[in-house]
């Protein structure tokens, strides 16, 4: 109950958390899409044709495609990975299990490392330096997760150059979503593929092995799978249209993830309403944009109240 | 001398200020309490009181704390002007509706969580953000922070952000928009309504 629990709190939106795999990178579609619609000219539309439809939502332009894509995993996962993810989870004993993910987490803490350098954090740098050290060596190889313990408070943060270029300014492009790895962006696909180069570059052997790749990505992708599960269900379960809301919830995590570390830990620009009140009398007019706009009150707002500074 | 005495003035002065500013946060405070005080009551009462049992305790909570027709005009984004009215209101209840349920049916046990609550109320825009932390015995702790905005008297909620990065009503707005363009002005409404009364019931099983 109690992990479901977390996800049910408003009908479960902590997939993104755990959908957002560390090498798995990036967005801000909605804010700033790369991609715009063309205009009817641009799109050869003769004057006898029906007024211009968007066929796909801000920052998707491949929705078609992603739909597609989603449908096919949908099947894949209830016939085959879900299956093979519970077999995997009542085959190993959950220490080991667990062992596993901290191996590969810990295993990725240099390239967090480098990208807190990229980033000018040397503080958080200094961090995960110093968690990679004690749970190489305390933590027997990075089976144990000593650093995270309340005596040290050093837990894991997710860093990538996915997160390196949005700290840059670079925005998330196109939205895709891909069978197996799930929602991902144009932003993080490129970062995806820098982090994966690090330790095959940096080390080499066995790092570059398809052996090494592939165990790695089948046994972090079952585990996952089964942690995601309760989550999963309560956020797509809950959904009119599961699609469209993964692709929301993971736009929302990773837009607020980059503003966190371009504007600091204050979350303020993700917990600026993007909406706007479809009824507000000005506003409403002209919401095409919706998602950029601070709500307007449709309240008539109520005049300052009258001070009086007492001598 | 003069720099104390000025300490002195400002200190009174803020002295002052202190409980209309305390008074002011209380008021957009007391919604959040209420709504987790609700849940509270209907995880504790479990699987004992059923489904029903836990929509019909936190129904009349919802409508207090929540302004669900302005949470469904948001939801439903710049189509909403094109609605018929009647339309308007179907749509409002099956949110309501759909609200109730999937509160009722995820809040159905209770395994040691409490909620707690940041005095501070943040001030946006003339709405109100009040952080709060669900704590769990087994879990991290998980960040809810509550938009609230005035009607009246009143501090109702407007928006739940989970981890203090994922709006809800944007996931909402999201989430409905292809049903709402699939049927059109007409349509689209209808196959909101079917679709979210679908969910309603099958919270309810």
């Amino acid at each position: 109950m109690s992990v479901t629990f977390v996800a049910k709190l408003w009908s479960g939106v902590a997939a993104a958390a755990l959908l957002t795999v560390p090498n798995v990178a990036a967005a801000q579609a909605v804010a700033r899409p790369l991609v715009v619609t063309p205009s009817p000219a641009a799109r050869g539309l003769s004057k006898a044709s029906p007024p211009p439809r968007a066929r796909h939502s801000t920052g998707d332009p491949i929705e078609g495609v992603n739909r597609a894509f989603y449908s096919i995993n949908t099947v894949l996962d209830r016939l085959l990975f879900r299956p093979l993810a519970f077999t995997f989870k009542t085959a190993v004993p959950k220490p080991i299990r667990v062992g596993l993910r901290h191996v590969f987490l810990n295993l990725n803490e240099p390239v967090v490392f480098l990208n807190d350098m990229l980033q000018l954090r040397p503080k958080r740098a200094a961090r995960t330096a110093a968690r990679f050290v004690i749970n190489s060596t305390l933590g027997v190889g990075g089976v144990l997760d000593i650093a995270k313990l309340e005596k040290l408070d050093i837990p894991h943060r997710n860093n990538g150059f996915g997160d390196t270029l949005g700290r840059y300014g670079v925005g998330p492009g196109p939205y895709f979503y891909f069978p197996l790895s799930g929602p991902t962006d144009l932003r993080d696909i490129i970062g995806g593929q820098a982090d994966g180069i690090v330790l095959p570059l940096a080390v080499g052997d066995p790092f570059n092995r398809t052996e090494y790749l592939l165990s790695r990505a089948v046994l972090t992708g079952l585990d996952q799978r089964v942690e995601a599960d309760a989550d999963l269900n309560a956020l797509l379960g809950s959904a009119v249209d599961p699609y469209a809301t993964l692709r929301s919830v993971y736009l929302q995590n990773r837009a607020a993830e980059i503003a966190e570390i371009r504007h600091g830990s204050a979350g303020a620009s993700a917990l600026d309403d993007p909406l706007a009140d479809p009824e507000a009398p000005v506003a409403g007019a002209r919401a095409k944009d919706a998602f950029d706009s601070t709500p307007q009150d449709p309240e008539p707002v109520a005049p300052p109240a009258l001070t009086t500074p007492s001598p | 001398m003069t720099v104390s005495a000025r300490t002195l003035a400002l200190s009174v002065f803020f002295l002052c200020l202190a409980p209309t500013v305390a008074q002011a946060q209380d008021a957009a405070a007391a919604p959040v309490q209420a709504l987790d005080d609700g849940l509270l009551s209907i995880m504790k009462g479990g699987k004992a009181l059923g489904f029903a049992g836990r929509s019909a305790k936190i129904g009349p909570v919802v409508d207090r704390v929540f302004d669900l027709p302005l949470m469904t005009r948001l939801a439903v984004g710049p189509a909403w002007t094109a609605l018929a009215p009647a339309d308007k209101d179907a749509v409002t209840a099956a949110f309501r509706r759909m609200t109730i349920a999937q509160y009722a049916e995820n809040f159905d046990g209770f395994t040691g969580e409490s909620f707690t609550i940041d005095p501070k109320a943040e001030v946006r825009a003339g709405d109100r953000l009040v952080r709060t932390m669900l704590k769990s015995p087994k879990n991290d702790p998980v960040a809810l922070a509550y938009r609230l905005r005035q009607t009246g008297e009143q501090w109702k909620v407007i928006d739940v952000f989970y981890q203090n990065s994922i709006s809800q009503l944007a996931t909402r707005r999201s989430d409905f928009a292809a049903a709402l363009a699939k049927g059109g002005a007409k349509g689209g409404a209808k196959a909101l309504v079917a679709h979210l009364d679908q969910l309603s019931a099958k919270a309810a099983h």
